[in-house]
């Protein structure tokens, strides 16, 4: 057979020296069913040293079983210059048999032909000599099922699950590869800048020493501000009618001693502290205010 | 495994092998999810220990200090400082006669300079009239 080239893809039909074939009249009621049987219906008809694939389906009444060697088609595709992935879809010549009534001339040898409801093989030479092959039209068949050339290795699963499937797949891994880097990156800016700040003063790297700095001078800021807060709060309780007597400050406490002019004045000192959480105290026109640091 | 073998199971190898990414970039995520949260509050922690460091020491660790300090001495008229001792980094002072006036600009610049107060006494020693001592370290 001369090589063939193909620009597209093909579907093809296997001529029965590709395939064993079985008609059985089974009470089964689903073609998967029919699938998980066929092994055991050919048993005796196939070489068991040799792996085939399966097919079936409903014809009429009864259950059309294929068996058939993918590896042995694989060959056949190859030595006739057919790549695998140009081939759409199998069929099978049986089921063209209505359009296979009339003989049909293979090649100069053999013959394709329906005899009781089952396409055969015949030498040309057994033929009529006289007779007439018209040529297959194959324009207004319809062919239905077939399988395709991942369905014929036998996969569970077919190429268009497949696709569709691994796709899915595919988008959520790489939704949850993006997700993953945009957490991660959610604290670059903080790791960046630790970074920097850790190139800066490479010794505060160690917890240690950072808490011991943190100890030394936390309480002194602390207790400074509280400080310079509290003198600052004392000076807006000093007007013209109230003035200052005394300030003390040393590490425990700020005291004032204040002396107002009038009752009115005396009162409000005595309110304002209060309000600022001083510790009052005092008798007549003198104001004692007390905060502990 | 044969070439045939695969060959026959190489749409649920193809989809095995697209689950399994899947099922590792969600572990990913997970794992960067746990990342994230473990670190995060970390590496704050850890900026602003560093920031605050570096804020305190340069707020408290006296560099300049003893320059600064020599305003206290100036801003009253000589006559009203008694007494002014730098020693090491201690500063004992203390003034006389101050008016409200001097007592509040000497206190405002020293409320204003980074230095522990550890002692400060200011007394009315006659009308409008204040003495002031002065202990303070750096």
């Amino acid at each position: 057979m001369e090589p063939i080239v193909l620009e597209n893809s093909v579907d093809i039909i296997l001529t029965p020296q590709f395939y064993t074939f079985l008609r059985e009249d089974l009470d089964l009621k689903f073609a998967y069913q029919a699938k998980q049987i066929a092994p055991s219906l050919f048993d005796d008809y196939l070489n068991n040293n040799d792996e085939y694939q399966y097919y079936v389906y409903k014809c009429k009444e009864a259950w059309c079983f294929f068996a058939y060697n993918i590896k042995e088609i694989d060959l056949f595709l190859e030595s006739i210059g057919i790549e695998k992935h140009r081939v759409s879809k199998i069929y099978f010549a049986q089921q063209i048999s209505e359009q296979l009534e009339n003989p049909v001339l293979l090649n100069d040898t053999t013959v394709l032909q329906n005899i009781d409801d089952t396409v055969t093989l015949i030498p040309k030479r057994l033929m009529d000599p006289n007779i007439e092959y018209p040529e297959l039209d194959m324009k207004n068949v319809k062919l239905k099922g077939g399988v395709s050339m991942g369905e014929s290795l036998n996969s569970f699963i077919s190429l268009k699950e497949t696709i569709i499937l691994s796709s899915l797949f595919f988008m959520l891994g790489s939704v949850f590869i993006l997700e993953g880097n945009r957490i991660k990156s959610s604290i670059a800016n903080e790791d960046a800048r630790l970074s920097e700040l850790l190139d800066e003063n490479p010794k505060y790297g160690s917890t240690l020493l950072r808490n011991s700095i943190l100890e030394k001078y936390k309480p002194i800021d602390t207790i400074e501000r509280k400080k310079r807060e509290t003198i600052k709060e004392i000076s807006k309780l000093l007007s013209a009618k109230s003035q200052l007597k005394k300030l003390s400050v040393n590490e425990k406490s700020v005291r004032a001693e204040i002396l107002t002019l009038d009752t009115t004045i005396n009162k409000q000192v005595k309110e304002h502290a209060n309000a600022k959480n001083f510790k009052v105290s005092g008798s007549g026109q003198n104001v004692k205010v007390e905060k502990k640091l | 495994m044969n070439l045939m073998t695969l060959q026959r199971y190489k749409n649920e190898i193809i989809l095995l092998l697209a689950l399994l990414f899947a099922l590792f970039s969600f572990m990913f995520k997970l794992s960067s999810n746990t990342y994230v949260k473990e670190n995060k509050a970390k590496i704050q922690t850890q900026i602003s220990e560093i920031t605050a460091i570096g804020n305190y020491k340069n707020q408290w660790d006296g560099k300049g200090i003893p320059n600064k300090i020599k305003v206290l001495k100036s801003i009253v008229p000589k006559s009203k400082v008694k007494t002014f001792q730098k020693k090491s980094k201690k500063l004992l002072a203390s003034y006389v006669n101050l008016s409200s006036n001097e007592l509040n600009k000497l206190n405002n610049k020293l409320i204003n300079m980074p230095v522990q107060i550890t002692n400060l006494q200011i007394k009315e020693s006659a009308k409008n009239q204040f003495t002031m001592e002065l202990t303070c370290k750096w």
